[in-house]
């Protein structure tokens, strides 16, 4: 067998290690490229930061923990970024690990921000179900919506900020994190679209070319792109975490990839027509 | 903090993080082990998620304290699905399905039209010519007929020749190009999933990486 035919038929457990090692040696001995923004992570941004400080912000934890590497890092970055901008941050989601995320993501921010107070600066009500259903209750009346309870089982009445957020006509904007359905198409459908409001989301990486389109049509401004985009707001914020760390690892992981891909494909074309020697 | 971590559960998380990616090398009990262990807790996490987030206040609050009593009227309504198990009755979960479609069609036609065709099809309205910007002008005329040519694409009730035939074949090259940037996002975020579950055991239970 010549060596372009042992290329086509690799043991799948040889590019699997190889992608292993290579990881595991990157996040240990990080190369340090750099984090470039792109234009729609800066506008995802740009979006939040010219919210007028003391406004009320929505966040959605649309995601599990299944994807908690790509948006985690995303919607602590954006966290940082509402209460450095002084902006008061009420966080639901319409899966059912989003306020579970969202106490994750709360509990690490609060560090940086000791003056924060929940019930005053930040809620999390945490998940409740119905997906869009939901979200055209919380347009009508949103604590009935949301069983005015919080993730932690506290009442509304307990939390000054909620009696501040009666439907989202409230919000100033909504930030979603978003890995599938129930997702942005509900939000766009039901509020941001006939209510106006300022949309802007953080996708995992397999959600984004469907998501596209709405980026382009300016239904969504701005969108962070899987874990590149969560690396890339972390750099605007000015907190580099995970997200960051992971992103040599991710680019020399696509490299070897690109690697393999040519090999198979300059196998392919030139064994293309021809008899494999073993049967010559 | 229910997520704080501790030895012992990072000794959990990172044998069944090896044990799931066991499967790399072969089919093997522990990768068995930890899949089902993965689905049986996601579903019980669920259900009870569920149930405190939203049964529990509906039935205690909003019934009971409230006196909403027409509540209970869709709490029967979604318990008629469970009547599949029993032969005798299934039928009454028909009842269930056809009010979940009914009302499931009336969002789709009364939303969807506006945010997901309107607005998009306003939005492929592009100029072809943007005086002093090449690259807009460019982009705007892959956009307009990448769009026409995929909807020609699935015109199947004329013959692919002529006019048709190419718009058809300028749709394929732009759909193939568009599958190939999905599966290349595709391929970054499981790569993404992978470098998090090495950040964790490098960092959180091996600790070679500072946290």
């Amino acid at each position: 067998m010549s060596f372009w035919e042992k290329a086509q038929n690799i043991d799948r457990r040889v590019p699997y290690t190889l992608l292993i090692v290579l990881i595991a040696y990157i996040l240990i001995r990080p190369i340090g490229l750099a984090v470039e923004i792109n234009a729609i992570t800066q506008a995802a941004y740009n979006n939040l930061d010219k919210v007028p400080a003391g406004s009320i912000v929505w966040l959605s934890a649309d995601y599990g923990a299944s994807s908690m590497t790509e948006l985690l890092p995303a919607q602590k970055a954006v966290m940082r970024h509402a209460f450095g901008k002084g902006l008061r941050v009420i966080a639901g989601g319409m899966w059912d690990e989003g306020g579970a995320m969202t106490d994750y993501a709360w509990q690490d921010v609060r560090k940086d921000f000791p003056e924060k107070k929940y019930g005053v600066d930040f809620v999390n009500v945490g998940y409740k179900p119905g997906g869009k259903v939901l979200l055209e209750r919380i347009v009508a009346d949103a604590h009935q919506a949301l069983q005015g309870i919080d993730f932690y089982g506290k009442s509304f009445a307990e939390l000054p900020l909620m009696s501040e957020f009666k439907t989202f006509k409230d919000a100033k904007l909504i930030f979603e994190f978003t890995s599938g359905t129930p997702g942005e198409q509900d939000y766009m459908k039901m509020v941001t679209d006939p209510l106006k409001i300022p949309f802007s989301a953080a996708a995992t990486a397999v959600s984004v070319p469907g998501i596209m389109p709405f980026v382009q049509s300016g239904q969504m401004q701005g969108l962070l792109q899987g874990m590149s985009g969560s690396a890339q707001y972390e750099v605007l914020v000015k907190k580099p975490g995970p997200a960051v760390a992971g992103m040599d690892a991710q680019s020399v992981a696509h490299l070897l990839m690109v690697v393999f891909i040519l090999i198979g494909n300059i196998g392919y074309l030139s064994t293309r027509g021809k008899k494999p020697q073993s049967q010559a | 903090m229910f997520l704080e971590s501790s030895a012992l559960q990072n000794w959990i998380i990172g044998l069944l993080t090896l044990s799931i990616l066991s499967i790399v090398y072969k089919e093997n009990p522990a990768y068995r082990f930890a899949e089902h262990l993965f689905v049986g807790t996601s579903v019980g996490y669920s259900v009870m998620t569920k149930w405190y987030t939203y049964g529990k206040p509906t039935i205690v609050k909003s019934i009971m304290a409230e006196g909403r009593w027409t509540y209970i009227i869709p709490v029967i309504l979604g318990m008629l699905i469970y009547t599949r198990y029993f032969k005798s009755i299934s039928w009454l979960a028909r009842y269930c399905i056809a009010f979940n479609i009914g009302y499931g069609s009336a969002y789709v036609l009364t939303n969807d039209p506006r945010s997901l065709v309107l607005t998009q099809m306003a939005a492929t309205f592009k100029p072809l010519w943007v005086p002093g910007n090449l690259f807009q002008s460019v982009s705007n005329w892959v956009l307009v007929f990448g769009v026409v040519g995929t909807l020609m694409y699935f015109f199947f009730t004329a013959k692919r020749t002529g006019i048709v035939g190419v718009g058809a074949n300028v749709g394929k090259w732009v759909m193939m190009a568009a599958f190939g940037s999905a599966f290349g996002n595709t391929v970054m975020a499981r790569v993404s999933l992978f470098i998090g579950r090495m950040q964790f055991i490098l960092r959180d239970w091996v600790g070679v990486i500072p946290k």
